[in-house]
């Protein structure tokens, strides 16, 4: 299930001060620096003056050595302008190895653009960037530029370190800011790291990192975010897009948005409100309700990204929705809780980052944050979450793209810090019962039902809308074990009540046992074997996170050819350890019918660095028994 | 009598082609239309489009093209069928729609949407494109949507190209253009379909050329397909020839050589070929001492590749002229190709540009100035043309990037005459493996690989891994290669581009090893062994591309461990498929505890027509097949 997204814009800002060539060349560079990193920040400054609640000015000067093509990316010649925000100055030099200077780069050299990204209908957003092509490495590139918002809703985070494989020589952050604005800022994972706060005062606060080392990207680590050190910024009184505003609290906050940016966007028709009365007709119950509503909106809207006006933060009017059909999450989300209102069911817009690795919008620091809206309506001491952006999602399935992570609900009387739906491991379900059998040639035959629940549901429920290529090169892929694989039929239930979604399939193969001589040997797990490696890391350094577990059950019949009998039966295995469980055994119930099964748990976690090779082991464990073989010897 | 049966046929046609006409205006919408639930060819399909029609003519000095489409959506998954964009210059071209109305199904009753202001939008990309956009409003399942535009363009005699085959299906597509006595155009259809083409002479001189075709299946890409568009339904109409008698004469191309004439001509091109007075003193300095003719091209070239680097701007013509591109040391494809095969010419030798069309812009199958997008340089020697393209840092005399490798390019001389070259290469690009390995009792298998790549196998390598650091190539082929644990390795030639790429290494594998019952399993290949033949689909449509001719070669070492002795070997093998596309040998021996094996697979042509795909994946089954097969070994 693919939900879409690009909702709110964030606004990244970046400076100006004067260059001292040959401080720049690249022989200076200690070594410990360029170990791992594809390019070196020689110096990072970047200065915020904040003059007054609708003023702000950054200036940013970047140095960076770019080492190889990869480190391109980290020159980030790059700034966002909007028609609140303006560019006032951008320029750039490049250096060589030497700290000799071969080009300078004018304003008018940069590339000038409609920021308008795949999913976007319309933007009025703008971007300015450097595209330089290198002419030797290594070279030093400075840049320079400042901007000028009105909005003071969104000042940039500081990330000392920005990204894997590059170094920092040196990061400066200085931020001026009038002491009557409530200005406040929150550091996150400082330590390990050299990072000086160098004043903080009412109306300054800087910073200095230095020497900072590339940093490895490592498989199963937890979201960047949340593990390198970063500065969040705000005010409590800022300007959004000629609106003045209130962040102290979050229930202040909410009330704000309430009153300033939503009151006004819910207006419907009388005709339209009278649908839905008529629609729902006598039924009491305000979640019945919603859910007829729900099937409504699917049924009528489509996802179209527009974002004109307050950054892309107002939604466009609920009765402009109703007339076009179309709109993007806000828009979306904001018709449906209109619609409800006509019905009187309450629900509250809802702000958080959606993405399939969970992130929370950070509870302890009030400020315009998030990248997605959905609505959540209340239900005793619960919610009931809805995606608004989706035609096929079930009502209140949350999935992998909004569960379990900390949201900002809107209500009229303030906003409220809540978690969405946590899917239990041991619900994220998926259950297979089948059977196989195998010809005296070694060919296969087989029926599976496969019924996939919880986070499962999310990625077997988009196979059903699968063109048939598409659908078939799904299934060759997912059974890419069995050679010679042909998909005989499928069919699929979709159990929307009670977000359950049945695959029912007849396959078969040729050639799936390999014969040698009088003997046939096959892989007993046909239909779900974990074949992928987790790969071994050399000196891990991050911790490792299991974003979601799960819990896997098979059953089997395996009926064998006539006229065989059996070598060898691999034997009953089990495992246990702290990340999960994993058993199978093979019940002979006469000489030609066995039943496997198999139960597989993984629990979702966060381990240490050091945790990871164990379970490196557990799944390469698994991996090897799900590869154990049945011998037949043919009888004489 | 004649008279008459003329009459006849002209009624007949003209009572034909009015209810033609009648079917295929916007505005009539049925309710059979609408209630239609699936399309009845393609029922899979998310939507079609009920007809797509295209008139062309000239007024003035402006190219007017108005389409007009009726497009059902049947499934959600066809609601981006709903949003419609035109791309467009700023500069001297609009584009306007009109009659966007969406159609849906109510209580019986059609009910028509208009679009309204509120769903139009014009994005400006840069300085130099715009996009006109529409979302039509109130779109859902069954809704049928029709819309008109109109774009107006003072390019005169440039046609958009016309595609009559989608990734949904069209039930009917017209193409009309009207061309007035004194313009000649040259027309190409592409694609596995051709539309019927009829020509009416009609008033002032005029002709109208209409092109037609019914029940057009959807279009959708395949596995190795260098590029769909080669197979897509098109016709793209070029001037040729402006003719006012006693007023304008004036050619364009015709064939392929009047194409490669004017081309030539263009001062961005010839012009920026016959400049030489930049370079002169720095290449007579290069050569000076040289006197093989192969040490003087590599010097030219290397000095190409080294000083001036590529901007991935791809193009025929210069864009700042060879000149400038000298000085700054970065250019586009012309400016970098121009400049060394004038240097070659400068130094002596007989060398020509080549008009090249890429991969990604599809096969230059007709004459035409836009068949090409790239140029690259030749030098003519009496052993045949080298081949060159100092766009890539790791290409080669004759070793073009795969960008390059599309069919014929056309070599343009010193006169404007210009002749067909094959770019595709027929010397075959090794992979060579030389392995010895111990198995051990206990399961671990420590060996010695030493591998070769040659030609196109070396180029690709060399792009994607030189910048990879060390620990990162090595965690991606430990885990690519089955887990392996890797040591001691060492990679020669990296820079040394004449020579193969030479990586030599010992390896640890616990994984490729089977004990069952006393018996031990080994197939001979181990990690190196293909499991999933590439080739899934049952059917296909167009002609496989390997890009160029390939051999994998393997000779395998194997010592068993004491106390065992072997049970039996896989049977050698020799296998080819009709017309020698593709080849296999398996040969397999053993002497006392040592095993021997070698296998060389050969794919001898880079491109093999759609008629062999059985035939080639059958091929892939059957040595996938054996290279899986076990070496089985006993106790004794």
């Amino acid at each position: 299930m693919q939900f879409k997204f690009t909702c709110f814009l964030l606004l990244f800002s970046s400076t100006l001060l004067f260059a001292q060539k040959s401080e720049y060349n690249t022989i200076s560079i200690a070594d410990s620096l360029k170990e791992n990193a594809n390019a070196i920040v020689r110096l990072n400054q970047i200065d915020i003056t904040i003059s007054s609640q609708r003023n702000m000015n950054i200036m940013t000067k970047r140095v960076v050595t770019v080492l190889n093509e990869k480190g391109i990316g980290e020159i980030e010649a790059t700034e966002y302008y909007s028609k609140t925000s303006s560019v006032k100055n951008i320029e750039a030099s490049v250096f060589d190895g030497l700290g000799i200077e071969i080009k300078k780069i004018k304003r008018k050299d940069f590339k000038d653009q409609s920021a308008v990204s795949g999913s976007t209908l319309f933007s009025d957003d703008r971007i300015i960037y450097l595209d330089y092509t290198p002419t030797q490495y290594p070279f030093t590139i400075i840049y320079e530029s400042e901007v000028e918002s009105s909005n003071t809703a969104f000042i940039p985070q500081w990330y000392p370190l920005s990204d894997y494989f590059v170094s920092i020589e040196k990061s400066i952050l200085n931020v001026n800011y009038p002491d009557n604005l409530g200005f406040k800022k929150m550091e996150s994972n400082f330590s390990n790291f050299k990072i000086n706060k160098t004043i903080d005062s009412s109306t300054q606060l800087s910073y200095t990192a230095t020497n900072i080392t590339a940093q490895k990207e490592e498989d199963y680590s937890p979201v960047f975010n949340t593990i390198f050190p970063k500065v969040m910024m705000g005010l409590e009184n800022f300007h959004l897009e000629n609106v003045d505003g209130t962040a102290k609290t979050w229930s202040g906050f909410g009330q704000w948005y309430s009153e300033k940016i939503l009151s006004g966007t819910t207006e419907l028709s009388e005709e339209t409100k009278l649908k839905m009365k008529a629609l729902v007709g006598d039924e009491k119950d305000p979640i019945k309700k919603a859910k007829l509503i729900y099937n409504y909106v699917q049924q009528k809207s489509r996802y179209v990204n527009i974002s004109i006006g307050i950054g892309g933060w107002k939604p466009m009017l609920a009765a402009d929705v109703d007339r076009l059909g179309y709109g993007d999450c806000k828009a979306l989300t904001n018709y449906t809780k209109a619609l409800l209102n006509a019905v009187d069911v309450p629900s509250y817009n809802t702000i958080l980052y959606g993405s399939s690795r969970k992130r929370n919008i950070e509870p302890d620091f009030v400020s315009m944050q998030g990248n997605h809206m959905i609505l959540s309506i209340p239900n005793g001491d619960n919610y009931i979450w809805l995606e608004c952006t989706s035609q096929d999602t079930p009502f209140g399935y949350q999935g992998t793209f909004t569960d379990d992570r900390d949201v900002l609900i809107m209500k009229p009387d303030g906003g409220e810090i809540v978690r969405t739906k946590i899917y239990q491991d041991k619900d994220n379900t998926q259950i297979s019962k089948g059977k196989f059998s195998l010809s005296q040639t070694g060919d296969f035959l087989g029926k599976i039902i496969i019924v996939s629940e919880g986070s499962q549901y999310n990625q077997k429920a988009a196979i059903e809308n699968f063109q048939p290529t598409d659908k078939e090169a799904h299934y060759k892929k997912y059974w890419d074990n069995i050679n010679n694989l042909k998909i005989d039929k499928i069919t699929f239930t979709n159990d929307k009540e009670n977000i359950s979604f049945t695959e029912n399939a007849e396959i078969s193969a040729v050639n799936y046992g390999s014969i040698s001589g009088n003997k046939i040997m096959f892989v007993v797990n046909g239909y779900n074997q974990i074949t992928g490696n987790v790969k071994r890391i050399r000196n891990r350094k991050n911790p490792f996170e299991i974003q979601r577990g799960y819990a896997d059950g098979d059953e089997i019949e395996i009926s064998l050819p006539s006229g065989f009998s059996i070598e060898f039966l691999p034997s009953n295995f089990e495992l246990k350890t702290k990340f999960g469980e994993y058993k199978t055994e093979i019940i002979k119930k006469d000489a030609t019918n066995l039943v496997y099964k198999r139960t597989m748990f993984l629990k979702k976690g966060l381990y240490s660095s050091k945790e990871y090779d164990e379970y490196r082991l557990f799944i390469e464990q698994i991996s090897r028994n799900d590869n154990a073989k049945i011998i037949l010897t043919k009888n004489i | 009598m004649s008279f008459k049966k003329t009459l006849f046929i002209v009624l007949f046609l003209v009572y034909f082609s009015n209810t033609k006409a009648q079917t295929f205006e916007l505005g009539k919408v049925s309710i059979a239309e609408l209630e239609e639930k699936e399309h009845p060819k393609d029922p899979s399909a998310p939507a079609v489009m009920l007809f797509k029609t295209c008139r062309v003519y000239f007024e003035d000095l402006t190219t007017i093209t108005k389409v007009t489409t009726k497009i059902k959506i049947y499934k959600k998954e066809g609601y981006k069928w709903a949003n419609e964009e035109i791309l467009h210059y700023l500069n001297g071209e609009t584009v306007s729609f009109s009659g966007a109305i969406t159609y849906n199904l109510v209580d019986g009753k059609i009910e028509k949407t208009k679009l309204k202001s509120e769903g139009e939008f014009e994005q400006k990309i840069n300085k130099y494109y715009s996009k006109k956009k529409i979302a039509m409003p109130n779109v859902r399942e069954g809704s049928i949507i029709e819309y008109e535009y109109t774009v107006r363009s003072g390019n005169f005699g440039s046609l958009r190209d016309w595609y009559f085959q989608y990734s949904i299906p069209v039930n009917f597509s017209e193409y009309n253009v009207k061309i007035p006595y004194f313009l000649t155009f040259n027309k190409r259809t592409k694609g596995f379909i051709y539309p019927k083409l009829s020509s009416v002479p009609t008033y002032n001189r005029e002709t109208s050329e209409v092109y037609k075709l019914e029940n057009i299946p959807a279009i959708n890409e395949e596995s190795f397909v260098n590029n769909i568009n080669n197979y897509r339904a098109s016709i793209s109409y070029e001037l040729a020839l402006v003719n006012i008698p006693g007023s304008i004469f004036k050619s364009f191309s015709t064939d392929w050589e009047a194409v490669t004439k004017t081309i030539y001509d263009y001062d961005d091109f010839g012009g920026e070929l016959n400049k030489t007075g930049y370079f002169e003193e720095d290449v007579n300095k290069l050569i000076s001492g040289l006197n093989s003719r192969e040490e003087k091209i590599d010097a030219i070239f290397n000095f190409v590749k080294t000083s001036v680097k590529w901007n991935s701007f791809e193009n025929y013509y210069c864009n700042d002229g060879v000149r400038k591109a000298y000085k700054d040391k970065t250019g586009n494809v012309a400016e970098i190709n121009l400049m060394l095969t004038a240097m070659l010419r400068f130094a002596g030798f007989d060398a020509n540009p080549v008009l090249v069309s890429t991969r990604d812009n599809g096969i230059a199958l007709f004459p035409s100035r836009t068949a090409f997008n790239y140029v690259i340089a030749a030098v003519e020697t009496p052993e045949g043309q080298i081949l060159l393209d100092a766009t890539e840092k790791y290409s080669l005399l004759n070793i073009l990037p795969l960008r390059d490798l599309n069919w014929f390019g056309r070599l343009i001389r010193k006169d404007g005459t210009s002749i067909d070259v094959d770019l595709r290469p027929k010397t075959l690009s090794k992979e060579i493996i030389n392995t010895s390995f111990v198995i051990n009792s206990n399961g671990v298998i420590t060996g010695k690989i030493r591998k070769q790549l040659t030609n196109q196998e070396a180029l690709s390598f060399r792009q994607k891994n030189i910048i990879t650091s060390k620990d990162t190539y090595l965690e991606d082929l430990e885990n690519k290669n089955n887990g392996i644990e890797i040591s001691g390795y060492v990679r020669e030639n990296d820079l040394d581009l004449s020579n193969p790429i030479l990586e030599t290494y010992t390896f640890k594998d616990s994984k490729d090893f089977e004990s069952i019952n006393g018996k031990i399993y080994i197939a001979p290949l181990l990690f190196l062994s293909t499991k999933v033949n590439p080739f899934k689909q049952e059917t296909r449509a167009y002609p496989v591309d390997f890009g160029f001719p390939i051999e994998n070669k393997y000779n395998i070492m194997i010592e068993i461990p004491e106390g065992y002795a072997v049970e039996s070997l896989p049977v050698s093998m020799n296998i080819a498929t009709p017309d020698n596309i593709a080849t296999y040998k398996y040969v397999i021996g053993s002497t006392g505890n040592k095993i021997q094996i070698s296998i060389t697979s050969d794919i001898n042509t880079a491109i093999v027509p759609a008629d062999y795909y059985t035939v080639l994946k059958e091929f892939f089954q059957k040595m996938i097949d054996k290279q899986n097969e076990k070496i089985v070994l006993k106790k004794v």
